[in-house]
């Protein structure tokens, strides 16, 4: 068994250095393309940080001084379900002091002295209101309607802050899934082509193998190995161009001005480690199903 | 060892490259396939190691009729059966040792075996001490002998062996043809394809003789006619 593996593994290492070229040409191009699809995640991550407010068509968010009364409270909720005509009241959500905190905590993750100042106790709570209108006149009236009201610390409207936003980030995500969807295929193709020509400069080794009854498994592994650690090699340049891409955006984004917005563009440390993990295994993936196929075309008895 | 059953094969829809073949080559039999280019004798070997299969008839080898066996068991029935070629089959990067010992590797043989049946099998051909030489340093009758080195090394019940002297001078291809004897007389069932009338004649096996597919001629201590 050892020496199967030794044999695996040396005959892939050999296979390699036979066709640098190609497995070079391969190892690059399914990093770019594994580097876009992480890209695309980081960013789509980041703009949904800007955008957790407001999931769910949420159009309207009342915020609530932390210190307010029960009766007070209580008093809000209502007055914004009194309005049947202009909102959907079953959909009134009330976040309170807990919810409210985690959720700052992503829209102020590039941010940590506005995050400081908060803190569970200070931070203000909030009813997020889908308006069941689409006039924006009727929406702006309601909005100051609710500022009056006692408790109420701030009003914020979606169309004022983040509709652009939105519609941006769905384009972005449209294109740069399209784009790297290409790119990987590009890559496994190439990958299989590598592997095409693998197996046909050492055909004459491969002949005698089958003569003297080496089984399709034992001839096939070497060929998989090499494709998918192509793949592999190529996932992990990508993920080390990501951090450092993702490093030089985190520093940046810490020189804006504080409460810029922009500040919520940042992707946490845990979520890029996850987006890497998972390119390492689309690149094995990638190669090794890329090579799988091609040795099982090419190797036929 | 060997039985072929009313055996036809064909290339494409031209005329069958085997036609109606049948015989029964018994353990530790020496044959000889003998005809012209194209009489279909490299066909037939093909048909006995699997490398074709016939449009009809049955082949057997070793009481399994192998047509009806799985793609999977194929590599176990190649290891019961050696191939010689006109060309040699060798592999010009590796040593005439690792040439021999490739066939033991690849179907998993522990190294301390391989170590120990590879200079047995060089020195039965008749090549002790040209281990570390490769192919292109050696003539082309020491080339048959690994080759031949690589077909026996496993201890096959049967050698196939497609005009093993065609490319040899006739003092070269008798000493391969004593080897091939000697192999012959451990037990192991020898089937030769070849249109050399010398070597048919002064070794005076079977003869099956072929004729544009056909089987014109099946004699014991025959010639070659």
């Amino acid at each position: 068994m050892i020496q199967r593996v030794s044999y695996a593994l040396r005959e892939t290492l050999a296979n390699f250095r036979r066709n640098v070229t190609l497995s070079v040409a391969a190892v690059i191009t399914s990093a770019v393309s594994l580097l876009l699809v992480g890209t695309t995640f980081l960013i789509q991550r980041a703009f949904d940080n800007l955008l957790v407010q407001w999931k769910g068509d949420v159009g309207m968010i009342v915020f609530v001084r932390p210190d307010v009364q029960p009766d007070a409270l209580a008093f809000i909720e209502q007055t914004i379900k009194s309005q049947p005509n202009l909102v959907k009241t079953e959909e009134v959500e009330y976040l309170d002091k807990t919810a409210s905190y985690e959720e700052a905590k992503r829209v102020f993750a590039g941010d940590p002295t506005t995050l400081s100042l908060l803190s569970i106790d200070t931070i203000p709570t909030q009813f997020k209101v889908v308006p069941s209108t689409t006039d924006p006149e009727l929406v702006r009236s309601l909005a100051s309607q609710f500022r009056g009201l006692p408790g109420v610390s701030g009003v914020a409207l979606a169309e004022d802050e983040f509709e652009v936003i939105s519609t941006l980030s769905g384009f972005v995500r449209t294109v740069t899934i399209g784009m790297s969807l290409v790119l990987l295929a590009v890559a496994v193709i190439l990958i299989w082509n590598t592997i095409r020509t693998a197996i046909f400069a050492r055909r004459r080794e491969i002949e005698v193998m089958k003569l003297v009854g080496a089984t399709d498994w034992f001839i096939r592994v070497p060929f998989i190995l090499e494709g998918l650690v192509q793949g592999l090699v190529g996932a992990i340049v990508s993920c080390g161009g990501l951090w450092a891409l993702n490093s030089a955006w985190t520093n940046g984004v810490a020189g804006f001005k504080a409460g810029t917005g922009v500040s919520a563009l940042v992707v946490p440390s845990g979520y890029t480690t996850g987006v890497m993990v998972s390119l390492l295994v689309i690149g094995a993936l990638a190669g090794g199903i890329g090579s799988g196929v091609a040795s099982s075309k090419f190797l036929d008895v | 060892m060997i039985r072929l059953e009313n055996v036809s094969k064909m290339y494409g829809n031209e005329t069958p490259a085997v036609r109606d073949a049948s015989f029964d080559v018994a353990k530790g039999d020496f044959v000889f396939l003998v005809g012209p280019s194209g009489s279909g004798k490299s066909t037939l070997l093909r048909l006995v190691n699997r490398q074709e299969r016939p449009e009809r008839g049955n082949v057997w080898v070793a009481g399994r009729n192998i047509n009806e066996l799985p793609n999977s068991q194929i590599p176990f029935l190649r290891r019961t059966m050696g191939n010689v070629f006109q060309d040699y089959k060798l592999l010009a990067n590796k040593t005439v040792f690792e040439n021999v010992a490739f066939a033991l590797e690849v179907i998993g043989k522990p190294r301390h075996l391989i170590a120990q049946q590879v200079p047995q099998v060089l020195d039965l051909v008749g090549l002790a001490g040209k281990e570390d030489r490769f192919p292109n340093q050696l003539s082309g009758g020491e080339q048959q002998r690994v080759s031949i080195a690589r077909a026996f090394v496993n201890r096959p019940f049967i050698l196939l062996a497609d005009e093993p002297t065609g490319n040899l001078d006739p003092a070269t291809g008798e000493g391969i043809m004593s080897l091939l004897d000697e192999i012959n007389r451990t037990g192991t069932t020898v089937v030769m394809a070849t249109h050399d009338h010398r070597v048919v004649n002064a070794m005076r096996k079977r003869v099956i003789q072929l004729d544009r597919g056909v089987i014109v001629r099946d004699q014991e201590r025959g010639v070659y006619e």
